[in-house]
């Protein structure tokens, strides 16, 4: 009989909605609420106020950063060194590493005086959608799979993925060599991006985990910076490199999502300085 | 040699956690500019401080407590202007009325609601729900025990819902606040 069940208070069951309780509690409060319509309503009403509350706010993620506010981040307070010097000196003393000499060299380029900034533009949003639309796709991952036929039929596809896409993309789409880090490239998809076309490229490793770049010509008000943000499960890494805007996409975790991006920056910037071939 | 300025890496994650600071300033003082002027704040005071900040630890659970402590300075310093401005939470449910996609109903009540919550609700309610930080996040940043934050979720989400099932009016109930406050 549920009559000898003790009512879980509403503490425990609004802990219980927020994944806080666990085990014989959380049963407790499952089982309560399977035996007590009114109850039940009652935590479904409060799972819909939250839901409307995170559905409120979600807007302001998208909104441009005023320029105050990323003015105040890079506001330095006294001290005139040049900016390279004491970010020199900064990276040092806190014993940075490469990723903070990537970060670093990539802001102190990207910053001819002035600092074009904003939240996390909204084409970063359509990679990390592009990614989740078409990694785990079995069939059709790519519209120009690189990975059928023999090594020369593979070569030859490689070759006109790179041709087509920097033709319809209006920058040069180089086909990252990742393998060191575990990935093969699978091929890649042209894509509509806000103003024009934008080119995905798709990698997977031996677990068949996939990664995609995305690359797009970059706006004005796009930030040079090397930054890192979640959208979802997704982390993405995104930076501006000439007239390239890059998003690197992926389920992975932040390290080695920043050792694939630093890969891609770095052929990039090979690539960038020799003669193409 | 003490390093007095902060790095370019704390900087750009200082940054990247502007949109998620903004949004947690708005849903906290409604008003878009007022929301921006606390995160300004807190963006200085992290700066001012960033040697303290464990790169350990999430920066985001960080900023927000900054933007807490922020807030509450602010709350005692202007204890005579409340934190609902009235004709500003009028203009915001016009904005969302006119908003097509949205539940009109529903979220016009929703932000009454909010606002008529004690911030000793609100805070914990906001950063569970709309941050959706885990209880311990949610009690570091806030500096309160867990069980606390725990009892405060659930009597916000009791008086919410109190709100929207009984305020008929909530713009008049608004005026009548003001007189209050």
């Amino acid at each position: 009989m549920n009559m000898d069940t003790q009512r879980p208070d509403d503490e425990l069951i609004s802990a219980w909605l927020d994944g806080e309780v666990e085990g014989a509690d959380g049963e407790r409060v499952q089982a309560w609420l399977r035996d007590h319509p009114d109850d039940a309503a009652r935590v479904r009403l409060w799972a819909a106020d939250r839901d409307a509350l995170r559905a409120r706010m979600a807007s302001v993620l998208d909104e441009p950063v005023p320029e105050r506010l990323s003015q105040a981040v890079w506001r330095r307070s006294g001290g005139s060194s040049g900016v390279r010097g004491a970010w020199l000196q900064a990276a040092m003393a806190a014993g940075l590493l490469l990723a903070g000499a990537l970060f670093g060299a990539a802001w102190v380029r990207g910053t001819p005086g002035e600092l074009r900034l904003s939240s996390a533009p909204r084409w970063t949003q359509r990679a990390a959608v592009a990614h989740a639309v078409y990694a785990p796709e079995v069939r059709h991952p790519v519209e120009v799979n690189v990975r059928e036929g023999d090594a020369a039929q593979q070569r030859e596809q490689e070759q006109h993925l790179s041709r087509w896409l920097t033709r319809r993309v209006s920058v040069p789409v180089k086909l990252f060599d990742l393998r060191e880090q575990g990935f093969e490239l699978v091929g890649g998809r042209l894509l509509p991006d806000g103003a024009g076309p934008s080119a995905q490229l798709m990698y997977q490793d031996g677990a068949g985990q996939r990664v995609t770049i995305y690359l797009r010509k970059a706006d004005q008000d796009t930030p040079a910076a090397f930054r890192f943000e979640r959208q979802g499960d997704l982390g993405l890494f995104y930076w501006v490199e000439g007239d390239c805007g890059f998003a690197l996409v992926g389920p992975q975790s932040r390290e080695r999502l920043l050792a694939l991006a630093q890969s891609i920056y770095q052929q990039d910037q090979r690539t960038a300085s020799a003669p193409s071939r | 040699m003490p390093n007095v300025q902060a790095n370019d890496v704390f900087r750009q994650q200082l940054l990247g956690a502007i949109p998620r600071l903004r949004r947690y300033a708005r849903s906290l003082v409604f008003d878009a500019a007022a929301a921006d002027d606390l995160v300004q704040t807190t963006l200085e005071r992290a700066l001012a401080h960033w040697h303290q900040f464990d790169q350990r630890r999430d920066l985001l659970v960080w900023v927000l407590s900054i933007a807490h402590n922020a807030h509450m300075d602010q709350r005692r310093r202007d204890s005579r202007v409340s934190v609902v401005d009235p004709e500003r939470a009028s203009a915001e449910q016009d904005a969302i009325a006119a908003d097509p996609g949205v539940d009109i109903g529903l979220r016009l009540d929703l932000i009454n609601a909010l606002a008529r919550l004690s911030v000793e609700q609100r805070e914990p309610l906001l950063l569970v729900s709309v941050e959706q930080l885990t209880y311990a996040e949610c009690a570091e940043v806030l500096r309160i025990p867990v069980g606390t934050v725990m009892s405060r979720v659930s009597r916000a989400r009791v008086a919410l819902r109190q709100w929207l099932d009984g305020s008929v009016r909530p713009t008049s109930n608004l005026r009548s606040l003001r007189r209050v406050v």
